[in-house]
């Protein structure tokens, strides 16, 4: 910022008049341009297509290049069908899949894949994912469920497999050597949501007990500006700012970069923002 | 609510925040403030207001010469500024040289709504015979202004201030101010421009020199 004219001082109670008329025009932390956010059921749904859509471009060489721990795409397509199994059953109410291993419970289905044509695991997939958004969509998404050790409400659970495929997604096209998608800003929106929601579970994962209140704020479209309280509760926590790439945000959170690849914009204490990062990481899903 | 990790991949960050990574510091830039805006930032609102309101208020002062009305600038950029972050474009130049241009425009933009007002108070000074005083705190209120701005159409060349003093106290069209002075129409529209932007400079340094 540049103050390139003469200098008068300002008269005294002027700031806090426009503070309050500035947050009467437009709400604290409220982005603009105002978008509407996607549902759960929408996110879920169009990371879905996104993933749909790269998968039907791919080449056969594609389909078996390594990816993820010991799958190739189509391995790791299959460990989508066996997710979206789980999720079936935990829609369905079966209590197993709480404390069912993410890994263990999908890899026959990922590894069964082996020898079959890319387009039926495709099809078995998109079969999957047509199952899910129906039952999903008969459920009551405010109901808790548990999955795969985690327990959350079942419109949450969307939003973090939202999360999944896309960063599935931007897996394969790494292998592949296509460019990195980014969800629209209203997908973007819920999975900031959930994202800066589970940011205090997170630090207590890392054993993040500090009492920091955290001004979070996340630029760019599906982006937006949050106050959260991490640590131990407090009546005087620090007092930390947090700028960022709500992209990079997005990507850091589902664990595919490290606090050291993203731009960051800090006021307060370097070392409690590098342990908030940390942090925000530390839930990631693969 | 149970929260463990899902399935925590390759490099995740360890139990007890033992993983330091260092982040790249960025520095804050014009281009970073409208970000933070956009997102919803009300501390970079405050941190705008601390860096630039003095020189704003310099702006608006220059062009009004009065505390109250300048405030009133000050409030309108700064609201703006925070309901449309978008209207500013750091390639074209610096958020203050943005604001600053802001409050200008505001600060002329009332310095002519005024000779307006005084425009219709003085037809309707002509037209009503028994017309009822304004209250006294409304006319120390305009007077001020009212003041400054005659001053400084006193200040304009002849034809010029004919111009204003048709178009403006009296209230002619741009016809009516042609055909009054003997001039095209199109040479009063001329005329009267020319004599708005000789106002902007006259008020702004008659009211300099009298700070």
């Amino acid at each position: 910022m540049t103050a390139d004219r003469q200098d008068h001082a300002v008269p005294t109670g002027l700031r806090e008049r426009i503070m309050t008329a500035s947050r009467q025009a437009r709400p604290a932390g409220l982005a603009v341009p105002q978008i509407t956010p996607d549902s759960p059921m929408e996110a879920f749904s169009n990371a879905a297509d996104a993933f749909y859509q790269l998968l039907i471009t791919l080449s056969a060489r594609d389909w078996h290049l390594p990816v993820l721990r010991d799958l190739d795409v189509q391995g790791l397509v299959g460990h989508l069908v066996g997710v979206e199994r789980d999720v079936q059953r935990c829609i369905a109410g079966d209590e197993a899949v709480g404390s069912a291993n993410h890994v263990e419970s999908t890899q026959p289905v990922a590894l069964a894949q082996a020898g079959r044509a890319p387009a039926a695991t495709t099809d078995e997939w998109r079969e999957a994912i047509d199952r899910t958004l129906a039952m999903a969509s008969e459920a009551d998404l405010d109901a808790n469920v548990a999955m795969h050790g985690v327990a959350l409400r079942l419109r949450d659970l969307l939003v973090a497999r939202t999360f999944e495929l896309w960063t599935h997604e931007n897996d394969i096209r790494a292998v592949a050597g296509l460019a990195p998608s980014v969800p629209g800003a209203s997908t973007l929106r819920p999975m900031t949501e959930l994202a800066t929601a589970l940011l205090p579970f997170g630090a207590a994962f890392t054993a993040l007990h500090e009492p920091i209140r955290v001004h979070l704020v996340l630029t760019g479209p599906g982006g937006g500006t949050w106050d959260v309280a991490v640590g131990e509760p407090s009546p005087e926590p620090s007092e930390l700012g947090i700028v960022t790439d709500v992209v990079g945000f997005c990507r850091l959170f589902a664990n595919r970069i490290s606090p050291a690849d993203l731009d960051v914009f800090v006021t307060g204490d370097s070392t409690q923002a590098t342990s908030v990062l940390t942090a925000a990481a530390a839930l990631a899903l693969d | 609510m149970r929260i463990a990790a899902w399935v925590i991949g390759a490099g995740a960050a360890l139990p007890g925040g033992s993983e330091r990574a260092i982040f790249r510091c960025v520095e804050p830039t014009d281009a970073l403030l409208a970000a933070r805006l956009a997102a919803g930032d009300d501390h970079a609102l405050a941190e705008a207001f601390d860096h630039l309101a003095p020189t704003v208020y310099g702006a608006a002062l220059r062009v009004l010469g009065e505390g109250s009305a300048a405030q009133d600038v000050v409030q309108d950029v700064f609201v703006e500024l925070w309901s449309h972050p978008d209207r500013f474009d750091p390639a074209a130049g610096t958020l203050g040289t943005y604001l600053n241009l802001l409050a200008r425009h505001r600060a002329v933009d009332l310095v002519r709504s005024e000779l307006r007002r005084l425009a219709r108070q003085a037809r309707h000074h002509r037209l009503t015979l028994d017309g009822h005083d304004p209250s006294p705190g409304d006319a120390v209120a305009a007077a001020d202004t009212a003041d400054a701005v005659r001053a400084a159409v006193s200040l304009l060349p002849d034809d010029q201030r004919r111009a204003v003093e048709l178009a403006y106290f009296q209230g002619l069209s741009y016809r009516e101010v042609a055909l009054a002075t003997g001039i095209p129409e199109g040479t009063a529209k001329s005329r009267l421009r020319l004599a708005l932007a000789k106002l902007e400079t006259v008020l702004d340094r008659q009211l300099l020199e009298s700070s």
